[in-house]
C-alpha cells in the first residue's frame, strides 16, 4: 500500500486516539491512587492519635498508683529510718503486694530510701517461673539501686510528680519475671514531713503487656511502631529490630523513614511518611504511615515517644491497582475503537477522493462521465458537482469544436455554390475508385461537362443568374447517375462525373445522352427561361489511361472535340497509338 | 501502574546497564569486597581507589563485632576480601584460619605511619609466630574527660572515678569487660586483660566502690552527654575518646580529657585480608591507600577517631600512654559479675 493520505491520516487518528486515552488512564490511576494514599494517611493519623491519647491516659494510671503508694504515711516512716521497722515494712508490702495483684502489668513495686546507696526496703517481684506468683524480697537480697536514673533523678522531684524511665531492656539482677523484658520505671518521691525527699517508689511495668494494649482496636494490616527520642525501635513489626541498641547496635526510625528526622530533632510534632525507599529487611516494602511525637512529662531519658502506625502501599492502592486494570482494559478497548475510527474516517474521507480521481482519469482518456458524490452536502460534495459541472461544460465544448471542425472539412473539400465535391475531394475519390477497379477488374468512366456559352450568360443575365445555372445544372447532373457516382465541380463552369464499376461500357454514350437533354431543359430565373448546353468528353479506365490525371486529360481533350464537333454533344476519347 | 513500572524500570536498568558496559570499564572486572566500620569507607575515597585502579568496590558496613564475625566466618559465594577488625577480636579471626599473613612491603604507606604503629611486634594481636595478619587504621582510647569548671587540677590517674570528693559526679560505663580492666589497672594488675584466680573478689569491691561513688552507668555516647549537661558530672570515663570529647563541646561542655598515668585502654582497628579473598594484591592495594594522608586524616577530621599517620591533636592525649585491648580471660565472667553489680548486689559473694 502507498502512503498516502489515508495512511497519515488513520496513523495520526489513532496515535491521538490512543495516546488521549492512555493518558486519561494514567492520569486518573494516579489521582485516585492518591486519593486513597491521602486517605489512608488520615485514617492512620487519626487511629495514632487516638493511640497516643491511650498511651498517655495507661502511663497516667500507672503514676497514679505510685503516688498512692508514696503518700501513705508508712512510705515515709520507712525511708525516713535508716534501720529496719518490720511492723511498717510488712504493711507496706501488703499494701504493694495488693496493687500488684490488680495490676498483672506491674512486674514489681518497690520503696527505695535515698540513703545508704539507694537501699531497697519494701520490694515486691513477680515471679515469672512460678505463675507469676509475688514475693517480697528481704534482707541480704535487697540491692543499692542510687546509681538508677529513677532514683537520683526521682529524689529532685517535688510531691506528686513522677519520673518515667526511659525504656529499656531490664537487666537488673534478680528482677525476676522483668530480667530481659522490655521496661517502663514510673517513680515518685517519697516526701516527709520535712519536704525533704526521703526515698522513691517505683513501679516496674511490662511494656510487653502496655505495648498489647496499643495494639487492640488498631485498624486491620496496620503496623505499629514505638521509638525513643534518639529514634531507636522499641516496638517494630519485625521483633528483631527493636531494641536493637540493647545489644549494641542501632536501628533507627529516622533511617527507615527519612520523614521522621523532624520529629527526632524536634523541628515537628507529627508527620506523615511515605515509602521505606532505604528500609533494610522487614521494612523493604513501601509502606504509608503516620508518626508522632508524644510528650512525657517529668522524664528522664525520654522527654517524648514517636508511636507510628503505617499499612503497606500496597493494601492501601489494592482498589487502585484493580482500577489500574479496569483502566487497562478501558484503555485498550479506547485505542482499538480509536483505530477501528481511524481507519473509518480516513477512508471515508479518501473514498471519494479517490472516486473523484478514477472519475478524472476515465474522463480525461475516454470522456466518459462517471457517477460522482454529488450528492453530499460537504465540502467534497461541493468539489464533486463543481467537477460534474466542469466536465459537462468541457464536453459540450468538444462537442461544438468538434462540428465546426467538420464544418472545416467539409468546405475544405466541397464547392462552396453547389456543395458538390471539389476538386481535391473528386481526385481522393477517383483514387480510391481505381484502387477498387483494377482490383475488381469492372472498368470506371470519367464525364467531363463543359457548359456551352456559359460566359455569354453570366455576361448578360449577371453573376447572380449564372450561379443560378451552375446549381440547378448540379442538381440535373446529380439526379440522373447513381448514388454511389460522384459529380464534381472542377471551376467555373467545367463538371466531372465519375461513374464507377461500369458493367456495360455501351452504358456510358447513353449516359452522357441523358445528361445533355436534361441540361438544355430551360432553367427558370427571375422571371426569364434560360437555356444552356453542355459538351461532353468521355474517358475509361483502363482503355484510355492508368493514372487518375491522364484519364482527366483524356476527357478533357474529348470534351474539347465534341465542343468543335458543334456543341451541345459528347465525345468519346479515342485509344491513342503508343 | 506497578506492571507498567516494573517494565519501565527493567528498562531503564537494562539501558543503564548497556550505557556501563563500555570498554573502560569492562576491561577491569576485578572487585574488592571490603567490610568495614562507618566512616572507614567513604563514598569519594572509595570512587577515588576505583578510577586509580580500575576495580570495582563493593563496600558493606558492619555496626557490630559479632555482626563482623558472622559475615567472615560465613563467607558464601561472595567472599569479603579486606575488612577491618581491631586486635582483640582479630585474635578469634586468627585461631580459626579466617585471615592470611600479610607481607608489610606490598603495603608501601605502611612506612607512612607513626613509629609506635609501624613497631608492630610491640602491639599485642597483630603478630602470631612472627607472621603479621593486621594494618593498624584507627583507634581510639578511652581517657577521662573532666569539668575545666569544678575540677580544678586534671586528673591523673583512674583513681579519680573513685574519689569520694567527686561522689555522685562521676559517669562511668556500663561494660563489665572494660570496667573489670580498669579496676586492675587501679590495683595495679599486671595485665588488665588475664585475671589470676585471686583477683576477682578484690576487683569486685573496687567496682561495688565504683558504684557507689558515680551519678551513674552510661552507655551511648549521647547519653554521656544529656548525663553530664543535666547533673553537674565532674569526671566522666570516656569509653568512646576524643568522639565523645567532640560531642561534649559541641553541646557547649568546658570540658578537658586526660590519659591517666596508669594509661588509657584503647581499641585499635586494622586492615586484615581475608584467607578467601580472590585477589590479595588488590585487598593491599587498598590497604596502602588506606594510610594516604588525605584518607587517613579524613578518620580524624570527618569522624573524630585518631589515625595512625598523625599524633592527636588534643593536649591530655598526645602523650598518653595506650594500653590496646587483648582479648580477656573470661568475658562471660566478667559479665555476670558485672551485671550482679550494676543491679546493685551490696556483697557479690565469690567461691
Amino acid at each position: 500500500m502507498r502512503r498516502g493520505i489515508t495512511f497519515y491520516l488513520m496513523l495520526l487518528l489513532a496515535v491521538f486516539g490512543v495516546l488521549s486515552s492512555t493518558l486519561a488512564g494514567y492520569a486518573s490511576y494516579l489521582k485516585s491512587r492518591e486519593l486513597l494514599v491521602r486517605a489512608a494517611e488520615n485514617e492512620l493519623t487519626g487511629a495514632n492519635q487516638a493511640l497516643g491519647r491511650k498511651l498517655s491516659v495507661a502511663l497516667g494510671e500507672i503514676a497514679r498508683d505510685a503516688r498512692m503508694i508514696a503518700r501513705h504515711p508508712l512510705a515515709a516512716t520507712i525511708c525516713s529510718s535508716t534501720r529496719p521497722v518490720a511492723a511498717a515494712e510488712g504493711a507496706m508490702a501488703d499494701i504493694v503486694t495488693a496493687t500488684l495483684s490488680v495490676h498483672p502489668e506491674y512486674f514489681q513495686i518497690r520503696v527505695i530510701e535515698a540513703d545508704r546507696h539507694g537501699l531497697e526496703r519494701v520490694r515486691i517481684d513477680r515471679i515469672e517461673s512460678e505463675k507469676n506468683a509475688l514475693q517480697r524480697v528481704q534482707e541480704a537480697d535487697l540491692q543499692e539501686k542510687g546509681h538508677f536514673p529513677y532514683v537520683f533523678r526521682t529524689l529532685k522531684l517535688g510531691r506528686d510528680e513522677v519520673y518515667l524511665s526511659r525504656i529499656l531492656i531490664n537487666h537488673e539482677r534478680g528482677a525476676h519475671a522483668a530480667l530481659g523484658q522490655p521496661t517502663i520505671q514510673v517513680a515518685t518521691p517519697v516526701i516527709d514531713g520535712g519536704e525533704n525527699a526521703v526515698g522513691v517508689v517505683v513501679i516496674n511495668v511490662d511494656l510487653n503487656s502496655l505495648f498489647n494494649l496499643l495494639k487492640t482496636d488498631l485498624p486491620a494490616q496496620t503496623s505499629l511502631y514505638l521509638a525513643n527520642r534518639w529514634g531507636d525501635f522499641l516496638l517494630h513489626p519485625d521483633p528483631g529490630r527493636a531494641f536493637v541498641f540493647d545489644v549494641g547496635g542501632r536501628e533507627l526510625v529516622q533511617d527507615e523513614f527519612p520523614a521522621t528526622a523532624t520529629l527526632v530533632n524536634g523541628d515537628g510534632e507529627k508527620v506523615i511518611v511515605r515509602g521505606s525507599d532505604r528500609g533494610r529487611g522487614h521494612g523493604a516494602g513501601r509502606v504509608v504511615g503516620s508518626f508522632q511525637r508524644v510528650p512525657l512529662d517529668r522524664s528522664d531519658g525520654e522527654s517524648f515517644l514517636l508511636l507510628g502506625l503505617s499499612k503497606p502501599t500496597a493494601v492501601v492502592t489494592a482498589e487502585a491497582d484493580t482500577l489500574a486494570w479496569t483502566t487497562l482494559y478501558i484503555v485498550i478497548g479506547a485505542s482499538v475503537l480509536a483505530l477501528v475510527t481511524a481507519i473509518g474516517v480516513a477512508s471515508t474521507v479518501t473514498h471519494p477522493l479517490r472516486q473523484m480521481a478514477r472519475a478524472v482519469r476515465r474522463f480525461s482518456r475516454r470522456r466518459e462521465i462517471t457517477q460522482l458524490p454529488t450528492g453530499r452536502y460537504d465540502e467534497i460534495g461541493v468539489l464533486a458537482r463543481n467537477f460534474h459541472d466542469m466536465q459537462l461544460q468541457i464536453q459540450s465544448q468538444m462537442k461544438e469544436l468538434h462540428a465546426r471542425h467538420e464544418e472545416l472539412e467539409h468546405l475544405a473539400r466541397h464547392d462552396p455554390l453547389t456543395g458538390l465535391p471539389n476538386r481535391m475531394m473528386f481526385f481522393e475519390r477517383l483514387e480510391q475508385s481505381l484502387a477498387r477497379s483494377r482490383r475488381s477488374g469492372l472498368p470506371l468512366a470519367l464525364l467531363y461537362v463543359d457548359l456551352d456559352r456559359f460566359k455569354e450568360v453570366n455576361d448578360t443575365c449577371g453573376h447572380s443568374a449564372g450561379d443560378a445555372v451552375l446549381k440547378a445544372t448540379s442538381l440535373r447532373l446529380l439526379r440522373n447517375v447513381r448514388e454511389i457516382d460522384t459529380v464534381a465541380r472542377l471551376g467555373g463552369d467545367e463538371f466531372v462525373i465519375l461513374i464507377d464499376s461500369v458493367m456495360e461500357l455501351d452504358h456510358v454514350p447513353q449516359i452522357a445522352e441523358k445528361l445533355l437533354t436534361t441540361v438544355v431543359e430551360p432553367i427558370e430565373f427571375e422571371g426569364h427561361r434560360l437555356t444552356i448546353e453542355a459538351s461532353i468528353g468521355i474517358s475509361v479506365f483502363p482503355t484510355h489511361g492508368q493514372s487518375a490525371n491522364d484519364l482527366l486529360v483524356r476527357a478533357d481533350r474529348a470534351m474539347y472535340r465534341a465542343k468543335s464537333a458543334g456543341r451541345n454533344n459528347y465525345s468519346l476519347s479515342e485509344v491513342e497509338p503508343e | 501502574m506497578p506492571v507498567l513500572r516494573r517494565l519501565l524500570r527493567i528498562l531503564v536498568l537494562t539501558v543503564a546497564s548497556l550505557v556501563g558496559f563500555v570498554p573502560g570499564h569492562s576491561i577491569a572486572a576485578e572487585t574488592l569486597r571490603v567490610l568495614a566500620w562507618p566512616g572507614y569507607a567513604d563514598e569519594d575515597f572509595v570512587r577515588r581507589f576505583e578510577e586509580r585502579t580500575g576495580a570495582r568496590v563493593e563496600v558493606t558496613f558492619v555496626g557490630m563485632d559479632d555482626a563482623l564475625w558472622d559475615k567472615i566466618s560465613a563467607p558464601g559465594e561472595r567472599p569479603f576480601d579486606v575488612f577491618a577488625v581491631n586486635t582483640a577480636e582479630l585474635q578469634r579471626y586468627i585461631d580459626a584460619g579466617l585471615v592470611q599473613a600479610i607481607d608489610p612491603a606490598g603495603i608501601p604507606n605502611v612506612k607512612r605511619q607513626l613509629p609506635q604503629f609501624q613497631a608492630r611486634d610491640r602491639i599485642p594481636g597483630l603478630l602470631r609466630e612472627g607472621r603479621l595478619f593486621a594494618i593498624p587504621y584507627a583507634y581510639a582510647e578511652m581517657g577521662l574527660i573532666y569539668d575545666r569548671r569544678t575540677v580544678t587540677s586534671p586528673p591523673d590517674s583512674i583513681s579519680a572515678l573513685w574519689d569520694p570528693r567527686y561522689r555522685g559526679r562521676v559517669l562511668a560505663y556500663d561494660g563489665g569487660t572494660h570496667n573489670f580492666s580498669l579496676a586492675a589497672m587501679r590495683l595495679g594488675k599486671p595485665s588488665p586483660f588475664r585475671y589470676r584466680a585471686g583477683d576477682w573478689a578484690e576487683a569486685a569491691e573496687q567496682l561495688i566502690a565504683l558504684r557507689r561513688n558515680v551519678l551513674t552507668f552510661y552507655s551511648l555516647p549521647e547519653e554521656s552527654v544529656e548525663l553530664f549537661r543535666d547533673n553537674g558530672v565532674s569526671i566522666l570515663f570516656a569509653n568512646y575518646g576524643t568522639q565523645q570529647l567532640q560531642l561534649l563541646r559541641a553541646a557547649g561542655a568546658d570540658v578537658g580529657y586526660v590519659i591517666p598515668r596508669e594509661g588509657a585502654l584503647a581499641w585499635l582497628d586494622c586492615w586484615a585480608v581475608t584467607t578467601a579473598a580472590k585477589s590479595p594484591v588488590l585487598a593491599m592495594k587498598w590497604i596502602s591507600f588506606m594510610l594516604e594522608p588525605e584518607v587517613s586524616h579524613a578518620l580524624t577530621t570527618r569522624h573524630g577517631l585518631n589515625n595512625t599517620l598523625q599524633a592527636p591533636a588534643d593536649e591530655g592525649a598526645a602523650s598518653g600512654k595506650l594500653v590496646w585491648l587483648e582479648p580477656v580471660e573470661d568475658s562471660s565472667r566478667r559479665a555476670d559479675l558485672w551485671h550482679r553489680i550494676i543491679s546493685g548486689e551490696r556483697a557479690v559473694g565469690l567461691k
